[in-house]
């Protein structure tokens, strides 16, 4: 707790500049600039825009999951910026860190809706920690489990299904 | 050790009408499979295509493959290969019990799966059962499952494991697309959702039919990092994802390059001693395809995906078995001919080699059952094993080691003693340009200056081989395996219409050699390889995967 609240006093020492946001729901978010700033998008956009003091309109994020990614940016504000699109060490590590695991333990549809918005905002970690999650729910899964999982339809004829496992066979690895 | 002999008559009469056969008059239409035969955990087994009395087989081994027989080791390889489901469920972690078989086809085919496992004393039971129930049981299990072997004698001289799998495609199948343009086809498919199970209710929410395609990929790369197999299994899903599984060349590219399965992780020169402590080197070394810098796709291949599935790789996730079977005589009266009364010895052992990316390698020799002793070879119960040995040598009442051996079962541990450490490395895929002064640039052996001239000129660099030192019988010793990985061998299909399998390349490892060196005298013996077998790689759950 007191690593909090040292970090909130930080913060207010500095006298961070306050962005607002308008949701695709019309909600208005309040987010200091620091940790919006996760979000490569809002970044660029800021460096474009001569700060107005106008909400930032968000045409496809909804209220409730621009709060998770808030929530998100704000837990990693202190994170280390990603260094390039296809750094190694990012992807080694293949667990997810327990707090993010919290954060990831919402409904499904939830779970894509971050997913597309990190997709959206351009937030690499939160992109990774999200594609991570769903990943774990796939590993290990048969293909029919799979499909239960995702309610996915099963689109092939028995043929073309049978043609596919022949296909791929190898990558069992028995 | 006298129902041997009694095990040997049966086969003796089986394999008899097996080859009396192969010509039927009438050809049976193939039955689907059992589920039970590839539920069981005793079929995964490296199968036991290795009759002790059938040594012809050995060019079995050669990925050639040369023109099997309907004899009976082709027969039980078979029956190996009828369990390739899609699981990636191993055999080694016991799973619930499985129902006692009832039926005399029930009892005979465990019969011949306690057969591949070696197990010819509950074998044996079971095929006495069988018989007592149905004495034509025989018969009724050869329909079952090998009626394929005899439906087109003329055509189809080798059909083999893999077409034994595709037993029940059906017979009037349609035009069938090459699979890459079948799979080309489901391009801009998008994911459909699941129908509601109720008629007239909201369908359940299926979220990722709105992911595009850049996350989809995100997404499917992460699975393949933690398990290419289920990677494997997405393309099974639905029709998109087995576009994004073929064509994403970026998620097989990071595979390749990678440390988790790919190529990073290959050891092409001894990272280590035998003893497992690692040797440094001042240059960097040498991998296929680095990450720092662009590279190609190596020539006769054309994608990522296809350097991955043949490009020589060793795998980590599991053990390679090399079962062997062998018959001795033995001790028989000179008064009789025939051999019903005289003993014979079927022995079973097993070789085992677990690798691991650091390049050191266990090699076990032991005659303990997969079962028992897989799930338990690792380096630190090894040094476990050792140091419990060592204790009761010297009965020192250190007890620091006893914490991690509790849990491994006496068996085990017993087998693990007599583990040996030592390291791997694999032949260079490619030479190098600038070492042309080398007569034979990267000759597997070529270092071993004083191997005996024979091993030495065996034939050109194989990029398949692969070269293991252990520790030998005492300090004394050192001990050189030659190995070269070859896939098993694929077999045409029956159906002329259907794509051929696509099994699993470069899990076998063939013997090339086997020495013992003696580092006071600098002598080298060769070990015979008379009984010896391929390794087959099994995959063991939770080795390698997070």
């Amino acid at each position: 707790m007191s690593e909090q609240t040292e970090q909130n006093a930080q913060v207010e020492q500095s006298a961070p500049q306050i962005l607002t946001f308008c949701t695709n729901d019309n909600a208005i978010l309040e987010v200091e600039r620091d940790v919006a700033e996760r979000s490569v998008l809002i970044r660029h956009l800021l460096e474009d825009l001569p700060a107005s003091g106008q909400a930032i309109p968000l045409q496809m994020v909804n209220e409730a999951v621009m709060k998770k990614v808030i929530e998100w940016c704000r837990h990693h504000q202190k994170d280390p910026p990603s260094t390039g699109d296809d750094d190694d060490s990012r992807r080694k590590t293949t667990d997810i860190e327990e707090w993010d695991q919290k954060f990831m333990q919402v409904d499904q549809e939830m779970l894509f809706e971050i997913i597309l918005a990190a997709n959206f905002l351009d937030i690499k970690g939160l992109l990774d920690v999200g594609c991570k999650t769903v990943a774990n729910m796939i590993k290990g899964k048969s293909p029919e489990e799979i499909r239960k999982t995702f309610n996915i339809q099963n689109d092939f004829t028995p043929e073309e299904e049978d043609q596919i496992r022949r296909e791929n066979e190898w990558a069992e690895d028995r | 050790m006298t129902d041997n002999a009694e095990l040997e008559s049966f086969r003796r009469q089986w394999r008899e009408e097996v080859a009396r056969r192969t010509r039927p008059s009438r050809p049976e239409p193939a039955q689907p499979r059992p589920s039970r035969s590839s539920a069981g955990p005793s079929s995964h087994f490296p199968p036991a295509r290795h009759e002790a009395l059938d040594r012809k087989e050995e060019e079995e081994d050669e990925d050639e493959g040369g023109a099997p027989s309907a004899n009976h080791g082709e027969i039980i390889h078979g029956v190996g290969h009828l369990s390739l489901g899609p699981s990636d469920e191993d055999a080694f972690h016991s799973r619930a019990p499985r129902n006692e078989p009832k039926s005399a086809l029930e009892h005979f085919e465990r019969a011949v799966e306690k057969e591949a496992e070696g197990n010819l004393g509950d074998s044996l039971q079971l095929y006495r059962k069988a018989y007592r129930l149905d004495s034509a049981v025989d018969k009724t299990y050869r329909d079952k499952h090998f009626a394929w072997a005899w439906k087109k004698p003329a055509q189809a001289p080798a059909p083999s494991a893999g077409a034994s799998v595709t037993g029940q495609q059906p017979t009037d199948e349609p035009t069938i697309l090459p699979t890459p343009e079948l799979i080309a086809s489901f391009a801009h498919l998008p994911i459909s959702p699941a129908e509601p199970i109720i008629e007239n209710t909201p369908p359940p929410p299926c979220p990722i039919a709105n992911v595009p395609s850049e996350v989809l990929a995100e997404i499917l790369s992460h699975v393949a990092l933690i398990d290419p197999a289920s990677f494997c299994r997405m393309a099974l899903v639905c029709k998109r994802l087995a576009y994004h599984f073929a064509h994403e060349q970026r998620i097989w590219k990071r595979l390749c390059q990678g440390s988790e399965f790919g190529f990073k992780a290959m050891q092409y020169s001894f990272a280590c001693d035998i003893h497992g402590l690692p040797e440094y080197t001042l240059g960097p070394r040498y991998t296929p395809f680095p990450q720092s810098m662009p590279v190609q796709v190596p020539e006769p291949l054309s994608s990522w995906g296809e350097v991955f599935q043949m490009f020589p790789r060793i795998r980590f996730t599991g053990i390679y078995i090399s079962t062997v079977n062998y018959t001795r005589p033995g001790a028989s009266s000179a008064y009789q001919n025939v051999s019903w009364n005289s003993p014979i010895h079927i022995v079973t052992y097993y070789r085992y080699l677990r690798f691991y990316p650091d390049g050191t390698v266990i090699y076990l020799l032991s005659t303990v059952e997969p079962l028992v002793v897989v799930p338990y070879i690792s380096r630190e119960n090894i040094k476990a094993a050792r140091a419990t040995s060592q204790k009761q040598h010297h009965r020192q009442a250190a007890d620091a080691n006893s914490a991690s051996s509790d849990t491994v079962p006496p068996v085990a541990m017993g087998a693990l003693k007599h583990a040996h450490r030592g390291r791997w490395r694999l032949a260079k895929p490619t030479p190098e340009s600038d070492s042309s002064d080398e007569v034979p640039p990267s000759h597997p052996l070529s270092e071993y200056d004083s191997l005996p001239a024979k091993a030495q000129t065996t034939a050109a660099p194989d990029p398949r081989d692969l070269i293991i030192e252990t520790e030998g019988v005492g300090p004394k010793y050192m001990y050189l395996l030659q190995l070269s990985l070859r896939s098993v061998s694929t077999s045409k299909p029956t159906n002329p219409n259907m794509t051929p399998s696509n099994p699993s390349k470069n899990t076998k490892l063939v013997w090339k050699g086997y020495w013992s060196y003696n580092k006071l005298t600098d002598d080298w013996a060769e070990f015979g390889l008379k009984n010896d077998r391929a390794f087959v790689f099994r995959r063991v759950r939770g080795w390698g995967m997070p």
